[in-house]
C-alpha cells in the first residue's frame, strides 16, 4: 500500500504543476489587464506617459514573456511568498488569509451538520422504508435536491428578509455583519454574526442533505438484503443493533470516500452564493480577482483549490484502504 | 400415452428485442419517470412554439398579396422578411398592417407581449363593450405587477416576464442540450480511446481528465468567458461544453477497459479490424448504457450552471432572454418578487423533470435490476 500512495502523491504533484501551468496561461492571455481597472490610470486628465506606463508594468511584472513571469512564480511559491495583490497591495498570503475565515464559517457548519442530519435521516428512512412518512420524507428530499441552491437563496431572502421585515422573524438580507458590529457587545456580536450566517448555511447545507441521505439510504438498502443480515435477524437482534451495529458499518466504504470528495467544497463551493449574499469570503475574492485580473490573487486561489481537491482525492482513498479490511489484511 | 417416437415441437425460442427496447421497457412502467418526460416535452413543445405563444410579430400574415410568418424572426434575426422594413413597419406590426395594406390579415401569437422590449400604448387595440376599437396601455401596466396584460409581471422597465420566459424556454432547453451533446461528445471519445489504447496514451489522457477536473469549474468557465469579446450564446454553450465532460470520460473509460477483454472484441481483432472500427462499432454502443445516466443529470446541471451564470450578470448576452436574467434583474429590487418567484419555480420544475428522467433511465439501464418478465 506504501508503494501505491507514494505514486500517488508523485502524480498529485505533477498534475498540481500542470494545473497552475494551464491556469497561469489561461489567466495571463485572457484580454483585458490590471492595468485596465487601476484607478491611476484610469484618470483621464493624467494619462502616463509612456516610460510611467513601463514603469506600471514592471511593478506589476507584466513586461516578462509568460514562461519567465511563470517561473519566477514558482520561484516565489517555493519559498512560500504568493506575490503581491496588484488590487490591494497587500501580499496575496493575507489576502486570502482574511478571506478564509468568512468561508470557513459558511462552510465547516454546513458540512458538519449535513453530515451528522443524513446519518440518521438515511438510516430512519432505511428502518421506515416504504411506509408513508418515509415515502412523504423521501419525495421532499428529492424535491429540495432538485432546487438549486441560489434559488433557494432568492427565495428565502425573498422570505426573510422583505416579507417578514419589521417582524420578529426577519433576518438580514445580505453581509456578514451589521453597520453597528463594531460597537457591539460580544454577545450581540455572536448574535448578530447567527443571524447573518443562518440563511447562507441552510442553502450551503439541504443540497447535501438531500444527497447524503439518499446516498446512505441507497447503500442501506442494498446492505440489508444481505445474507448475514438475515442470519442477524434469524438470531433474534434486535433491529437497533442489526442497523448500527451491522449494516451501517458495512455502507461506510463510499460513504467515507464522499467525506474526502467534499473536502475541496470547503473553500470552493462558494462563488454564486457568495455573491448573492454580499458575503466576504474567499468566492467572492475569486470573482473579484478575475474581473479585475489580479493574477497573484488568482493563482493563488487556484492553488489552494487545487491542492485541497488533490488531497481530498488522496484523503479518500487513504481513507477508503483504511476503511475496507480486505486491503489492510493483505 | 405419450407417443415416442414422435418429435417434440421444436421451441422457437423468441428473439430478443434488444437492450434499448427493453430498457425502454423498464422506463415505462415507472409512472413519475413518464411524468417527467411528458414535462420536459412540453417544454421541448413551449420553446418550439414560443414566437406563436407569445410575441409581437404576427404568426402568419398576408401583406399586399403575399404570405409571410413573421414570427420566425424570433428564431433568428435574419429572417425577418426585408419588406417590413422596406415599408417601415419598425417592429410594428399591427398598426402598420392596417394602414399600409386594408386587405392584409394576420394570426396573432396568444399573448401580445414582447421578450426584448416593453410593448408600448397604442400597439395593441381591444374592442370594448361598446364595440369601440380602444387602444390597449403599454407595458408597465399596473406598476409592473403580475396582471391581465402581463401574467407574470415586468422586468427592466417594462419587458414583460411572461414572454421572456417563453422564449427562455428555448434558451435553457438549447443550452441544455447542445452543451452537454458537447460534453458527451467530447467525454466519450476521450475515454474511448484512453481505456481502448490504454498504455501511455490512457495515461496522458488520464492526466489531461483529472486537470480538468481539479480546476474548479465555475473558474474555468468565467475564465473562458473572458477570452470571448463578442459574446455569443453558441459560445457560452460550448464553454458549458468544455467544462463538464470529464465525468463522462472517467465512466466510459472504465466501460472501455472491461469491454476490451471480451470475447467479441477478440474476435473482431481475429479478422483484422482496425482499432477505430473496434472501439465505435462494437465497443461503443455496449458501453454507452452507464453513460446515459451522467448525460441526462448533465443537462439539468447545464440549465441550473446557465441559470446562475445569468443570475451573476455572466451567462445569455443581452437581448437574449434567459430565466437568469430575469432573476438578476430580481435581485436589483427584492420588492419585485415576480421576478424572483416565477423564473425560480420554472427552473425548480426542469431540474426536477429531468432528475426524475435521469433516475428512470438509471434503474431501466442497470443491468442488476433486469427483469425474467422481459
Amino acid at each position: 500500500m506504501a508503494g501505491y500512495l507514494i505514486r500517488r502523491i508523485l502524480l498529485g504533484w505533477l498534475t498540481l504543476l500542470l494545473i497552475t501551468m494551464v491556469v497561469f496561461a489561461l489567466v495571463r492571455f485572457m484580454p483585458g489587464s490590471p492595468l485596465d481597472t487601476d484607478p491611476a490610470m484610469m484618470n483621464p486628465d493624467k494619462m502616463p506617459s509612456a516610460e510611467d506606463l513601463e514603469r506600471i508594468k514592471k511593478a506589476y511584472g507584466l513586461d516578462k514573456p509568460v514562461h519567465e513571469a511563470y517561473w519566477d512564480w514558482l520561484k516565489g511559491l517555493a519559498i512560500g511568498d504568493l506575490g503581491i495583490s496588484f488590487n490591494e497591495k497587500k501580499p496575496v498570503a493575507d489576502v486570502i488569509g482574511s478571506r478564509v475565515w468568512a468561508t470557513l464559517l459558511l462552510t465547516v457548519p454546513s458540512l458538519v451538520i449535513a453530515y451528522l442530519l443524513a446519518i440518521p435521516i438515511g438510516l430512519w428512512s432505511t428502518v421506515r422504508s416504504g411506509k408513508l412518512d418515509e415515502r412523504i420524507a423521501g419525495v421532499s428530499l428529492y424535491m429540495l435536491y432538485a432546487i438549486p441552491s441560489f434559488i433557494a437563496a432568492l427565495f428565502l431572502q425573498l422570505l426573510f428578509a422583505v416579507k417578514l421585515s419589521d417582524t420578529a422573524w426577519e433576518l438580514p438580507l445580505m453581509g456578514m455583519h451589521h453597520s453597528d458590529y463594531a460597537e457591539m457587545g460580544l454577545i450581540d456580536q455572536t448574535w448578530d454574526l447567527l443571524q447573518h450566517m443562518l440563511l447562507p448555511v441552510i442553502c450551503f447545507t439541504y443540497v447535501s442533505l438531500a444527497y447524503y441521505s439518499r446516498f446512505i439510504k441507497a447503500n442501506m438498502e442494498e446492505v440489508i438484503r444481505q445474507d448475514y443480515i438475515r442470519t442477524a435477524r434469524a438470531k433474534g437482534l434486535g433491529q437497533m443493533r442489526i442497523i448500527l451495529h451491522h449494516a451501517f458499518r458495512n455502507t461506510l466504504i463510499p460513504f467515507v470516500t464522499l467525506l474526502g470528495l467534499s473536502l475541496p467544497s470547503l473553500l470552493g463551493g462558494a462563488i454564486i452564493l457568495e455573491q448573492v449574499f454580499n458575503w466576504p469570503g474567499m468566492g467572492q475574492l475569486y470573482f473579484r480577482s478575475i474581473g479585475t485580473r489580479d493574477y497573484p490573487v488568482i493563482m493563488g486561489l487556484t492553488l489552494s483549490l487545487s491542492v485541497l481537491t488533490l488531497l481530498g482525492q488522496l484523503f479518500a482513498d487513504i481513507l477508503y484502504a483504511f476503511v475496507d479490511p480486505r486491503i489492510t489484511y493483505k | 400415452m405419450t407417443d415416442n417416437n414422435q418429435q417434440p415441437a421444436a421451441t422457437k425460442e423468441k428473439r430478443s428485442p434488444g437492450f434499448w427496447v427493453l430498457a425502454w421497457r423498464r422506463f415505462r412502467r415507472r409512472k413519475l419517470s413518464m411524468l417527467a418526460l411528458a414535462v420536459v416535452m412540453c417544454l421541448s413543445a413551449i420553446a418550439v412554439f414560443s414566437p406563436m405563444i407569445a410575441g409581437t410579430k404576427p404568426v402568419v400574415c398576408k401583406y399586399k398579396g403575399n404570405i409571410y410568418f413573421p414570427c420566425l424572426a424570433y428564431f433568428n434575426a435574419d429572417w425577418e422578411n426585408p419588406i417590413f422594413h422596406k415599408d417601415r413597419f419598425r417592429k410594428r406590426y399591427p398598426e402598420n398592417l392596417r394602414k399600409k395594406d386594408p386587405e392584409s390579415w394576420a394570426i396573432w401569437p396568444i399573448v401580445f407581449q414582447d421578450p426584448f422590449r416593453p410593448v408600448r400604448d397604442g400597439e395593441w387595440q381591444d374592442q370594448d363593450a361598446a364595440g369601440q376599437w380602444v387602444d390597449r396601455p403599454g407595458n408597465p401596466y399596473h406598476g409592473g405587477l403580475p396582471s391581465e396584460l402581463n401574467l407574470f409581471g415586468t422586468y427592466k422597465r417594462g419587458v414583460d416576464v411572461f414572454a421572456s420566459m417563453v422564449h427562455g424556454t428555448r434558451i435553457a432547453l438549447l443550452v441544455g442540450f447542445v452543451s452537454t451533446g458537447i460534453a458527451a461528445f467530447i467525454g466519450i471519445t476521450l475515454g474511448a480511446i484512453a481505456g481502448y489504447m490504454g498504455g501511455a496514451i490512457d495515461m496522458v489522457i488520464s492526466r489531461i481528465i483529472e486537470l480538468v477536473m481539479c480546476i474548479p469549474g465555475i473558474v474555468l468557465i468565467l475564465a473562458l468567458i473572458a477570452f470571448i469579446d463578442k459574446a455569443n450564446i453558441w459560445i457560452m454553450m460550448a464553454i458549458l461544453g468544455l467544462t463538464s465532460w470529464t465525468g463522462m470520460a472517467r465512466l466510459t473509460r472504465a466501460e472501455f477497459l472491461k469491454l476490451k477483454q471480451s470475447e467479441f472484441v477478440a474476435a473482431a481483432q481475429s479478422i483484422g479490424a482496425g482499432p477505430l472500427r473496434i472501439m465505435f462499432r462494437h465497443i461503443l454502443p455496449n458501453a454507452l448504457a452507464p453513460v446515459m445516466v451522467p448525460i441526462v443529470f448533465g443537462i439539468a446541471a447545464a440549465i441550473k450552471v446557465e441559470a446562475g451564470l445569468s443570475l451573476l450578470g455572466f451567462g445569455a448576452p443581452p437581448p437574449n432572454p434567459s430565466w437568469g436574467t430575469v432573476l438578476n434583474a430580481g435581485t436589483s429590487n427584492y420588492t419585485e418578487w415576480w421576478q424572483i418567484v416565477f423564473p425560480g419555480i420554472a427552473i425548480f420544475i426542469t431540474i426536477l423533470a429531468y432528475n426524475l428522467i435521469g433516475e428512470g433511465v438509471q434503474e431501466a439501464t442497470d443491468p442488476r435490476l433486469a427483469d425474467p418478465k422481459d
